[in-house]
């Protein structure tokens, strides 16, 4: 306690988390006693909703995190191996925070755990998810331990398998959306392919956040061997956001080109429909315009706007996630449903959906911030 | 003697949309109140014509029991299953609650029931078929739009109806191999 009295700045931080845990743990008591139908806003007709996005963007994170930083420790493109603990470290507790989302949004984890073992469907996206991202779990854990034990030839073998278990993972969850026939706005090969290349974007981001964080923010001096480290995230991180913009271009033709049944009215719902403004606003003005603006103008480049160009994607993504998922299953599966606004149905999270996101983003931030106390995770030996 | 595939074929110039068919489910499956809580529905399409010349159509539908079932395939712990019948069916006590097989479904057909705490959705009244009756929807129906029976034996009512009449399933696009007939 004695080093938080002397440190205000990481007092009020810490109140802050905590006070956000709080609100997701009581809001965790009270759907557990409750149930789920009298607290979440999700329906017969859209069965998914925020806590499903919001897991989609812990583990996306994940993937991530673990992608950029395999550019250090297994591809040996040296400057990344600086951020390597630290971003293994966070992809385990993304990874974490994700699996908790979920767990919260399905009805029976317990149930989930005993089957998927007893019982368990080998045809099923989900049943691969949960076994894909086990195994990528146990994989991170294992590189982080011997990044931290420097054992070098650990950590490359673990790094390389953890990058494949990243890629096989990620893409199945693209393929959870993707291959449901019933929802022409997913179904394809698309979502697989920009899960991957998304989840760059928000490693790239997260990373630029936590080196800013640990230096400027807890007023230690910046290394001379990070600034140079960011211009290269930097260009990286333009590299990453231009090639998103070109997916999210070509996701959008196929959607109105001839208007494809349900995928035609799902693209307008983000375009001009309900969608609209966190698509236009968080998305492409917060999520990818300003922070492209950022990275490719030259006195932009520092530090500080390299992670604000961060914080802005990772704000974006979240939307992303939402948008994805809702936009989905916003087109009703018959024409006479209850309920239909303009030829769609509706969705917007509850209060208590609100507050299980709120306490699983506080819980992210929180273990990431302890971790950074108990464990020394600067690089050794480069 | 070939295996049994229940099947039900509708004749909806005969409905009504007198949602019969849609109390006596609630009724025989314990379904629980509430607007998403339903087994099976009614349709109804858009006025047709001009005062008046008038006409509209109605459409019972429910899960299709599908052959080619897309809820069956995504299910994680098996729960989802298919009877030899060709009936797909819920084990309430393997189910997670993931909701994957309600994205699935092209039919909006499934719903979370949360008073036997898993996934609900129509069983062709199971139940009833091993004691020998017909669906409750069946045997409600005033105007007997619904026949249901074993489309493998060439001597039912039900195949004598398909080998008789027209007939189109719904959403043949997806692949999904219905086993709802809809007579044109």
């Amino acid at each position: 306690m004695a080093s938080f009295t002397k440190k205000p700045g990481e007092l009020l931080w810490f109140s802050l988390l905590g006070l956000g845990m709080l609100v997701g743990a009581g809001t965790a008591l009270m759907v557990l006693t409750k149930g789920h139908s009298h607290m979440y806003n999700v329906s017969r007709e859209v069965p998914w909703g925020i806590l499903i996005s919001t897991y989609v963007f812990f583990v996306v994170s994940s993937t991530g995190l673990c992608l950029v930083s395999s550019l250090g420790h297994v591809f040996g493109i040296e400057q990344f191996e600086l951020i390597g603990r630290r971003a293994i470290l966070l992809s385990i507790i993304t990874l974490l925070t994700g699996f908790g989302t979920i767990a919260m949004e399905i009805n029976h984890p317990i149930r989930m755990a005993i089957y998927v073992m007893l019982t368990p469907n080998l045809e099923s996206p989900i049943w691969w998810m949960g076994t894909l991202y086990g195994i990528y779990l146990v994989l991170l854990i294992g590189e982080f331990f011997f990044l931290m034990k420097n054992h070098h030839k650990g950590a490359l073998t673990m790094g390389i398998l953890g990058f494949i278990a990243a890629v096989t993972a990620h893409s199945n969850l693209g393929g959870v959306f993707g291959l449901l026939e019933a929802r022409p706005y997913w179904h394809g090969s698309f979502l697989p392919l920009y899960f991957i290349l998304s989840a760059l974007v928000s490693g790239g981001a997260l990373i630029s956040i936590i080196v800013y964080y640990n230096y400027q923010f807890r007023k230690i001096p910046l290394p001379a061997k990070y600034p140079h480290f960011l211009t290269t995230l930097a260009k990286l991180q333009a590299l990453f956001l231009m090639i998103l913009i070109f997916f999210i271009i070509w996701k959008i033709i196929p959607g109105l080109y001839g208007r494809p049944p349900e995928k035609y009215e799902a693209t307008m719902a983000i375009l001009t429909g309900p969608l609209a403004f966190n698509f236009w606003f968080f998305e492409v003005l917060i999520g990818m315009i300003a922070p492209v603006m950022i990275l490719f103008t030259k006195k932009f480049v520092t530090p500080f706007g390299v992670m604000v160009a961060g914080a802005l994607c990772t704000v974006g993504i979240f939307f992303m996630r939402y948008d994805l998922v809702v936009a989905g299953q916003i087109v009703p599966m018959r024409e006479d449903t209850d309920g239909i606004i303009n030829g769609l149905v509706s969705y917007a999270p509850s209060l208590a959906e609100y507050g299980i996101v709120l306490g699983a983003l506080a819980t992210c931030m929180f273990l990431y911030t302890l971790a950074e106390k108990v464990f020394d995770l600067e690089m050794k030996g480069h | 003697m070939n295996k049994k595939r229940y099947a039900i074929v509708l004749d909806t110039r005969r409905c009504i949309d007198c949602k019969a068919c849609t109390v006596a489910c609630k009724a025989e499956n314990n379904v629980p109140l509430g607007r998403q809580n339903h087994r099976n529905w009614v349709t109804e399409e858009e006025v047709r014509g001009t005062y008046p010349h008038l006409g509209q159509s109605f459409t019972p539908s429910q899960c299709m029991h599908c052959a080619n079932a897309p809820c069956k395939k995504v299910c994680p712990t098996s729960a989802t299953g298919r009877s030899p019948e060709g009936i797909i069916t819920v084990d309430e006590k393997r189910c997670i609650g993931c909701k994957y097989c309600m994205t699935a479904c092209p039919y909006d057909a499934r719903y979370y029931n949360e008073e036997i705490e898993a996934v609900d959705k129509c069983t062709f009244c199971q139940h009833r078929i091993l004691a020998g009756r017909v669906p409750a929807c069946v045997d409600t129906c005033p105007t007997k739009v619904r026949v249901f029976g074993d489309i493998n034996d060439p001597t039912s009512e039900a195949s004598k109806l398909l080998a008789k009449h027209p007939h189109r399933v719904i959403k043949e696009g997806m692949g999904t191999k219905p086993h709802l007939f809809y007579l044109i």
